[in-house]
């Protein structure tokens, strides 16, 4: 082994990393903003005594968190109960390395620097892959808790994310067939005909209605939140979950939202696409971070306004209606590709 | 490097199918299995073949792996008990095979020519960027192997087909008979559950009407329902 080889190494490790670390950040500000917006919406101030307007709050919670008591069920089974969380955080992270913050860039000393980790060919079907994982996260913990509550909301889960998942990856299906790749990388640099503008929105617009529903009923958000519906289930699948491990399971679920807003971001709104973008290709993470926080004001937005459905509403909305309209959209998309109109 | 990945993934995969036979608790063979799932995709990715490992995580340890686990977590499987084996003749039947399988195995590695797997190893082979991906599979499945891709779909679609069928409770109505407007058209069993397997329809307005009908008045079962 050469030294190239293992520089090579050290410097993806530095690259994940740093990917992480402004993840997780961007993360704990979301559940700020979203403790802020939510208040704004309901005529409340919401949390602003830590720091200028609150600023340190997610920190204070964390702080929190981790000194609190770890409670553990007796009757739990022990293993899986501790898995569980380690596998719902683990699969919420795994898939920001293959998305693409922005365009090669040319730094002085440094030379040129792409802003994604990791591209391979398969990227799109990775990040659905490792999704599809993430269910267990929160199915093994409803189980293993050994509480019927627990129990309801890991098995609802399982029904929604199996039922949502398919429109998820037909409404995905589209884009593919315009693009012709699996490769976000690709997808994205796709997008940048007209001065940055030829984002696949315009020619995927049910798909993308489509993607966005479904994407929220992935990530168990309001008004699909049926596994943790805290009327009925206490708190659904993390009833049981104290301290760390509880933080563990909110900071997926809200990873999991990044996640759905970046891919949201790339395959349909342009990545990092943007006007003005081959002038100043630095504006290039400045967009992509722009439209994903777009994409997570909605969530917060939604969930400020819209009540829960029921559950057989959520069965049948997804079966019935989203799955056939996903289906008529490949077959559109598929006729005109064919005709070469787009 | 890529023998340290085939040594530690290869071992995760053995050690989790070991422990999906061994453990007594459905719910932990079937996380094993997971586990020996996902290992022979890592695998796959190492033997230059990033789309068929995509597709075993999305396929098998993501969406039937999901329907395993809902299904245990649902029936609330108990842990699996000792029984005393009642087929004793199978032991000896499956050390046998167990033996051919071994022979087999061995056999095979210790005639089959080393040269020529370096030869159509994907990272040896003369085109070695597009043998495993996503277009040169795709191209390949819709041009020289469509019509056994098709029948494989057919074949699908004929299972699917055929659960729902065996599935599918007895219909309520059959054609020949009329539906009376007004009128109430009801599976015998659903009034007489001794008749469980009759589907014959009753014509009647009321449960009441039904039983009078069918010489059922004052059955102690029959009026429970209400």
């Amino acid at each position: 082994m050469d030294w190239n080889f293992i520089l090579g190494i050290i410097l993806q490790f530095v690259a994940i990393t740093v990917a992480f670390t402004v993840v997780l950040m961007i993360v704990a500000y979301t559940v700020l903003a979203e403790r802020r917006v939510l208040a704004f919406i309901q005529g409340r101030l919401g949390p602003n005594r830590v720091g200028y307007g609150g600023v340190l709050q997610p920190f204070a919670d964390l702080l929190k968190f981790i000194l609190k008591e770890e409670i553990v069920p007796d009757k739990s089974t022990k293993f899986v109960y501790f898995l569980a969380p380690i596998v719902a955080i683990t699969t919420a992270l795994m898939p920001l390395i293959v998305y693409p913050f922005g365009p090669t860039l040319t730094l002085p000393f440094l030379g040129e620097i792409s802003l994604v980790v990791a591209r391979f060919d398969v990227g799109l079907l990775y990040v659905l892959g490792v999704t599809s994982v993430g269910v267990y996260g929160i199915a093994l913990a409803g189980w293993s808790s050994n509480n019927k509550y627990s129990l309801m909301g890991g098995l609802r889960s399982a029904a929604q994310l199996i039922s949502y998942e398919l429109s998820l990856g037909l409404a995905l299906i589209g884009v593919i067939l315009i693009s012709g790749t699996l490769d976000l990388s690709s997808i994205v640099e796709q997008q940048s005909g007209w001065y940055g503008m030829r984002w696949n929105i315009f020619f995927q617009p049910i798909g993308f209605i489509i993607y966005l529903i479904s994407a929220i009923a992935e990530t168990n958000r309001v008004p699909f939140d049926l596994p943790e519906a805290e009327t009925e289930l206490v708190a659904g699948f993390h009833t049981e979950y104290s301290a760390l491990k509880f933080a563990l399971f909110f900071m997926a679920e809200y990873v999991n939202m990044f996640t759905v807003s970046m891919l949201a971001a790339t395959l349909f709104l342009g990545g990092w696409n943007g006007p003005f973008i081959s002038v100043l290709p630095w504006l290039g993470p400045i967009y992509f971070l722009g439209k994903v926080i777009f994409f997570l004001f909605l969530y917060i937005w939604i969930r400020g306004t819209l009540p829960r459905f029921r559950f057989d509403q959520l069965m049948n909305f997804g079966w019935k209606f989203l799955l056939p309209v996903a289906i008529l959209n490949i077959i559109l998309t598929a006729t005109l590709a064919l005709l070469g109109w787009i | 490097m890529s023998a340290i990945f085939f040594i530690l993934f290869g071992g995760l995969a053995i050690g989790c199918a070991v422990s999906m036979i061994v453990q007594r608790n459905p719910l932990y063979s079937a996380i094993s299995l997971i586990g020996v799932l996902i290992s022979l995709a890592c695998i796959y990715v190492t033997l230059a073949a990033p789309f068929i490992a995509a597709v075993q995580v999305i396929v098998y340890a993501g969406a039937i792996m999901v329907l395993v686990v809902f299904v245990i977590m649902l029936l609330n499987v108990e842990e699996e008990e000792r029984r005393s084996l009642r087929l004793r003749y199978l032991v000896p039947a499956a050390i046998f095979l167990a033996a051919v399988l071994v022979a087999e195995v061995t056999f095979i590695i210790s005639t089959v020519d080393d040269s020529r797997i370096q030869q159509t190893h994907p990272s040896v082979s003369s085109n070695p960027s597009d043998v495993g991906l996503t277009a040169s599979i795709g191209t390949h499945l819709f041009t020289q192997y469509l019509l056994p891709f098709e029948i494989t779909s057919l074949l699908l679609l004929m299972a699917i087909v055929g659960a729902m069928t065996l599935a599918r409770r007895a219909s309520f109505t059959s054609p020949n008979v009329r539906v009376v407007p007004g009128a109430a058209v009801l599976p015998r069993h659903l009034i007489d559950p001794d008749a469980v397997a009759d589907a014959t329809p009753v014509e009647a307005n009321t449960t009441a009407e039904a039983e009078r009908l069918l010489g059922l008045e004052g059955a102690p079962h029959a009026r429970e329902e209400n």
